[in-house]
């Protein structure tokens, strides 16, 4: 699931797409043929921002897919007589010690490696949900206009007036076992607004364009000019927000879990440890600040990215 | 951008959470004349108190505070001792003749007569009213005509309870019951003024009893004040002004708040926290042996854990779980491991013994055995339920879970937390739990018969895994007519032996009291039932 994204960023910021000789007309530099796909590209390759964030989540992905690799201790093997709050042994490194062990007399190093892929699905999950539900929905809003916009947008206003965690803990409380699934829907769910607004701007404006003009009076089918000549060209805006958003959604996770509200067990999540290690501050300040630095990284990684991709991509704003 | 809000939000949420433990403001009134307000941790409770409705021990508090019965428990040593009652007199053990003490009167100047007693056990007995405590007036003859199994009552009142005057009152059990004028200091039995039934959604919004202290305000979730009652006559006046019970959802909370002056009075030290305690409170922390023992109770009235053979899985289960390390690291010896379904703190003589043997003790390879003896878990699985917000019951369950899971198989035992008290008791009366829950139970009277009666005779009033078993229900009507106290002890014992084999709940351990105050009171102790003495408590 994780590597999917990873592969579409790379994809729409990485490659020429189809489109790209189209898009050229939309372009900030006419003067040299080169898109706007690949001018980002060569932007982004040279801000140490998108390099650091880059390297990071690509280890994220990998210890969220394979954490096998980078310990052989489990998250749920618990000692209490052996190791009941055991303090972390700094040189140990990757060793199952490493991080010391928790109130349950678990290796806290195994929990936060087992922990990234709930969270990493979870950011990953939404933020492809949204993109996908929101783009939808404002590209029929924006393109079609009249009274479809009119419902549509009335709708977006209605859930994006919903503020997002109380949302969140009102729709995941109606839920008893909260798998990884039932909190992607839920926040997925409530999150979407963002992207409709963007989308459906980006559409409006596209659609007055000269090329979908032309499109349109050589007879090309709704279908075709909106997935077509539409779609690659709003794509700029809405990976902004999608990128940014990530982060975001991790922190989401992370704090509905802190709150008790959000993964249930048997899904191992960071912010689940958190609020363990909360009561635990006194006495093993490690079981709380292990994980704490493994959100923090996570989320800030994940900000750093869509920094990047917005500087790229949106000059305007830089 | 816009995108960022959402990253924005969550963050704060934590840090707000993160501070709402150390919140601060508030100081204390109090000047040592007795006036001052004792600020002390709680729970809501699950329904609004009333004597014969309330059974769990957050209310129980209340009630305790509220209401004087015919006895009381010594703090101390918890003998029963004459309160109301003059003179309990019998010859017979079964026909009772109970006569008052003059001079007590309810909050709102009523007098406390035989009445007063005799319609709140009618009330409290009658199948209409829906009170969860009827079953403690079943010994009394006609309980069957107000409470029938099935159907409808066929008389109003007790034909067993006779008003003979104002001072007195006539009890006929429907058999011998020697230790029954032991049973009544338990709330259950409190006295009810007029008002009570003349305008029962009133009395609810705000109780009127006979104890020394009234209630000032509640508001559910948030804070109950209770006033000393300057009326009151009786020896245990309150030595403070009031007590605020404050609701916490989280004993690490209430730990914090004591710590910074907010709070007087923590009588549930969360588990995290009991390594720093002596440290923090030094003698101001109590830890002493209560009649508490913590259980794990099966739903027996599901197929998949009562058919035939389930028995040993049930066995096999309380064999997966390691009592003696989760009491050590875990609870720091604030718990002993559990050997029977009573409690130390009864005595030896009192009825403590080492009913469960092996049943209770930790064998991963016998326990594994006999699970799949029994032809395994329901689904191969098992899903542990309890509320947490006190008792610290979130870290045990995981020990447990972790514990079955070592023995038994990863991935065998989940926990599903439920995040009040109330809430809780709620889904306990619902009957639909698919896995063993918690049941902590905290004796009303300090007897063997209180341990078992309730909890696992048939329709007990506290038996939420409705197990029933003829041969353990004889056994405890056989032990209830014994008029030799000795006799009684030992048929109550054997009766354990049923609960050995049969094991519809899993003794885990004994709780101790265990609770902290603040340098701004004195005077604090808990009684054998580990409430806190609130009368006593004095604010400097």
């Amino acid at each position: 699931m994780p590597d999917k994204t990873a592969e579409k960023v790379t994809t729409a910021t990485g490659e020429p797409i189809p489109a790209a000789a189209v898009a050229t007309d939309a372009g900030p530099a006419p003067a040299k043929a080169r898109s706007l796909w690949s001018d980002a590209w060569h932007d982004l390759r040279r801000q140490p921002l998108f390099i650091i964030s880059s390297v990071l989540i690509l280890l994220l992905l990998v210890i969220a897919i394979w954490p096998g690799l980078f310990t052989s201790a489990s998250p749920r093997q618990a000692d209490l007589a052996k190791h009941y709050l055991q303090k972390p042994q700094w040189g140990h490194f990757f060793s199952p010690e490493w991080l010391g062990y928790d109130g349950q007399g678990r290796s806290i190093y195994a929990r936060v490696i087992y922990g990234a892929r709930a969270s990493i699905t979870v950011g990953v999950g939404v933020t492809l949900c949204v993109t996908v539900l929101g783009t939808f929905i404002g590209m029929i809003a924006g393109y079609f206009g009249g009274w479809i916009d009119s419902i549509l947008s009335r709708v977006t206003d209605v859930f994006l007036g919903i503020p997002f965690l109380l949302g969140a803990l009102v729709v995941l409380n109606t839920f008893e076992k909260r798998s990884v699934w039932v909190v992607i829907l839920a926040l997925a769910f409530l999150g979407w607004t963002q992207i409709a607004r963007v989308a459906r701007g980006a559409v409006i404006t596209i659609k007055q364009a000269d090329y979908v003009m032309a499109a349109k009076a050589l007879g090309a089918s709704t279908t075709r000019i909106l997935f077509r000549h539409i779609l690659p060209n709003a794509l700029a805006p809405i990976i902004v927000v999608a990128t940014i958003a990530l982060g975001g959604y991790i922190a989401a996770e992370a704090t509905l879990s802190f709150l008790g509200i959000g993964l249930t067990e048997p899904t191992i999540s960071w912010g689940g440890d958190v609020s363990a290690g909360r009561e635990q501050l006194r006495n093993a300040p490690f079981t709380l600040i292990v994980p704490s630095v493994m959100v923090s990284v996570t989320v800030l990684s994940f900000l750093m990215f869509g920094d990047a991709v917005r500087n790229a991509l949106d000059p305007k704003l830089r | 951008m816009r995108g960022a809000t959402h990253a924005k939000w969550a963050a704060c949420a934590v840090t707000v959470a993160l501070a709402a433990t150390a919140c601060g403001g508030g100081g204390s009134g109090g000047s040592g004349d007795g006036s001052g307000i004792v600020r002390s941790s709680w729970g809501d409770p699950q329904n609004p108190v009333e004597p014969a409705n309330t059974n769990e021990v957050q209310g129980g508090k209340v009630l305790d505070m509220l209401f004087r019965g015919l006895k009381k428990y010594d703090p101390k040593t918890g003998e029963a001792k004459d309160l109301i009652a003059e003179k309990i007199e019998t010859t017979d053990s079964q026909n009772f003749t109970v006569t008052l003490k003059d001079g007590w009167t309810f909050s709102n100047g009523e007098k406390v007569t035989a009445k007063s007693f005799v319609d709140a056990w009618n009330y409290g007995a009658h199948v209409d009213n829906k009170q969860n405590n009827a079953p403690f007036f079943s010994d009394i003859k006609g309980y069957e005509d107000v409470h029938p199994e099935s159907g409808s009552a066929k008389a109003k009142t007790m034909s067993g309870l006779v008003v003979k005057d104002d001072k007195t009152f006539t009890v006929a059990l429907k058999e011998k019951f020697s230790t029954w004028p032991e049973t009544l200091g338990y709330q259950a039995y409190a006295p009810l003024p007029k008002v009570f039934f003349d305008d029962h959604a009133g009395w609810l919004s705000k109780p009127i009893g006979n104890g020394p202290y009234t209630v000032e305000s509640y508001a559910k979730g948030s804070e109950m004040k209770l006033r000393a009652w300057d009326g009151y006559k009786g020896e245990d006046k309150a030595q403070n002004g009031g007590v605020d019970l404050k609701v916490y959802t989280d004993n690490n909370t209430a730990y914090t708040d004591l710590m910074a002056g907010n709070l007087d009075l923590v009588d549930d030290v969360p588990a995290q926290q009991l390594k720093n305690v002596k440290n923090d409170l030094g003698d101001r922390y109590i830890n002493q042996p209560a009649l508490i023992i913590q259980t794990l109770v099966f739903p027996m009235y599901d197929k998949n854990w009562s058919k035939a053979g389930m028995e040993k899985v049930r066995r096999g289960l309380s064999m997966a779980i390691n009592r003696d390390e989760i009491t050590k690291e875990i609870f720091q010896e604030t718990r002993t491991p559990a050997v029977d379904w009573t409690s130390p703190a009864l005595g030896e003589k009192g009825g403590y013994k080492d009913m469960c043997g092996d049943a209770c003790t930790y064998d991963p390879e016998q326990a594994k055995k006999l699970v799949a003896e029994g032809g395994g878990l329901p689904g191969g699985k098992v899903q542990i339920t309890s509320n947490v917000d006190t008792g610290s019951h979130r870290v045990w369950m995981d020990a447990v879970c972790n514990s079955i899971n070592n023995a038994l198989g990863k991935g065998t035992c989940t926990v599903n937390p439920v995040g009040t008290f109330a809430d809780f008791k709620n889904q306990l009366g619902a009957y639909k739990f698919t896995g063993p829950f918690r049941s902590g139970w905290q004796a009303d009277y300090p007897l063997i018969q209180n341990f078992l009666e309730p909890l696992y005779y048939k329709n007990g009033s506290s038996n939420y895994g409705k197990f029933d078993n003829k041969a353990f229900n004889d056994l405890v009507d056989k032990a209830n007519a014994e008029t030799d106290r000795a006799k009684a002890t030992t048929d109550f014992q054997n009766a354990q032996k049923i609960l050995a084999e049969q094991m519809p709940a899993i003794p885990l351990w004994y709780q101790n009291g265990s609770a902290g105050y603040s340098e701004n009171v004195s005077d604090v102790t808990l009684n054998q039932f580990s409430v806190p003495v609130y009368d006593q408590i004095k604010v400097n």
